[in-house]
């Protein structure tokens, strides 16, 4: 009965729900998964790169993570080619503000102007929305290191660590329990975020040619974005896989110990 | 009264080995009442690659600020550094799309290639017509002393140091002849590993 009220997306269901925003997002909770974690030196973005073939020609530097600015970069889950049309956008309201105003543009701004776009989708022009969730993740002097998630309805909201993408509900009550906002450093939130990911993606083993990670820190008196290398990430893994295989070797000595 | 003697300023950019410099006054002026004496003219648009843009001051701030916009953009697009014959472009265009009313800057371009360090020098006139030389360029309104003193010192292969010489005493003795520049200079050398600034001693008048 539903389906009548799913062709347009201008029209509300009579139980008030916007079907074509709702089903933009079905669409991203099948797309490789996103997540963002603040420390208190930084911000990082973990992503699963679903792209991995052997016959593709590796020609571009990063799947999922892109940098907007001097100041903030996103990584987008959902359809690529509408991810990459939102990403051109971004730069360029990013750019616009910046030669107006002669300072790098504060991030809620640039993820309000963008959700305005968003939502204009949802209601004028009969388009369909953008299948996209971003993440993005930033500095300015207003509020310091900040994370921030879009959906296709246009809402954001700022958080201290989430997920988007394909089981994310599972991450996100992963980071609930072991996030901690208070003294966390980022390489404990790498940590975290590669433990994240490693329990709640679909491969069994994770391995580097899977994984983008990109930080933003503050480097004096500018931010400085680094995309991890394969190397260091591949570290990450192989730091947490050691740990990991500690700890099921102490809980297996425990239990012997109070089964003798 | 010309616009683009209004404020006054010069640019000069020279070739040399495996090196480039350019150097600027530092005047800036209305009409005869000097304002300021620390208005660079010469704007990094990237760790090897340097535009000076003397002529109107509102058209120098302007013209950076909107070939900024330009390059950044090319930047997160392509995720490389500009090449200086690209940028050369990007500044023509730019020019060219005020054609009917155009910004009253002549633009000087010099860098090094981000790949293979090649160095490159150009000039633009106001509405963009570019011109590639590899000797030296000059602009602004002591231009013919400029051309005078460059086309007399001015060799082919000359080390970073002593290229800087060169400029340094080209830009200062042709300023001196020019009522509406000078007032300080500032050199930049841009070598493959390291860019070199300096702000010389210049007569303060």
């Amino acid at each position: 009965m539903s389906r009548l009220y799913d062709s347009r997306t201008t029209i509300f269901s009579p139980e008030g729900r916007l079907y074509q925003v709702e089903y933009a997002m079905e669409a991203i909770g099948h797309a490789g998964t996103c997540l963002g974690i603040i420390a208190e030196d930084g911000v990082l973005l973990a992503a699963e790169r679903r792209n991995v073939h052997k016959l593709l020609d590796e020609g571009y530097f990063s799947d999922k993570i892109y940098k907007l600015h001097d100041n903030m970069a996103c990584s987008v889950a959902g359809i690529t080619s509408d991810a990459n049309v939102l990403t051109n956008e971004l730069r360029l309201i990013a750019q616009r503000y910046s030669l107006q105003y002669q300072e790098p543009i504060p991030c809620e701004q640039l993820v309000s102007w963008l959700c305005d776009i968003k939502q204009a989708y949802t209601q004028y022009g009969g388009l369909r929305p953008f299948g996209v969730s971003i993440l993005y993740m930033g500095w300015d002097k207003h509020y310091g290191f900040q994370l921030y998630q879009s959906d296709p309805s246009g809402n954001y909201g700022g958080w201290k660590a989430t997920c988007i993408g394909n089981n994310s509900s599972a991450a996100i009550s992963m980071l609930k329990q072991e996030y901690k906002s208070e003294g966390v450093k980022l390489a404990e939130a790498m940590k975290l975020a590669v433990k994240v990911l490693s329990k709640s993606l679909d491969i069994t083993k994770l391995t580097h040619e899977k994984v983008e990670l990109a930080t933003l820190t503050r480097d004096g008196n500018s931010c400085k974005i680094t995309i991890m290398t394969a190397t260091d990430v591949q570290k990450l893994i192989d730091e947490y896989e050691a740990d990991e295989a500690k700890a099921s070797a102490e809980k297996k000595e425990k239990e012997k110990a109070s089964k003798s | 009264m010309s616009i683009m003697s209004y404020n006054g300023g010069d640019v000069i950019a020279m070739m040399g080995k495996n090196c480039v410099a350019i150097a600027c006054d530092r005047r800036f002026g209305i009409q005869a009442q000097t304002v300021s004496t620390d208005f660079d003219k010469i704007f990094e648009m990237g760790p090897k690659l340097f535009v000076g843009l003397p002529g109107l001051a509102t058209d120098t701030q302007t013209v950076a600020q909107r070939l900024k916009f330009r390059l950044n953009l090319y930047t997160l697009r392509e995720n490389r550094a500009m090449k200086p014959k690209t940028f050369m472009s990007v500044v023509s265009n730019l020019l060219y799309e005020k054609r009917f009313g155009p910004y009253f800057i002549e633009p000087v371009v010099a860098g090094l290639d981000p790949k293979t360090n090649e160095p490159f020098i150009c000039s633009l006139d106001l509405i963009g017509c570019p011109m590639v030389t590899d000797d030296f360029v000059v602009s602004g309104t002591a231009s013919e002393q400029m051309y005078g003193m460059c086309e007399s010192l001015w060799q082919p292969d000359l080390g970073p140091d002593d290229l800087f010489e060169t400029i340094s005493q080209a830009l200062m003795n042709a300023v001196d002849r020019d009522a509406v520049s000078g007032w300080g200079a500032k050199g930049y050398v841009i070598e493959a590993d390291k860019v070199t600034i300096k702000t010389l001693k210049a007569r303060m008048d």
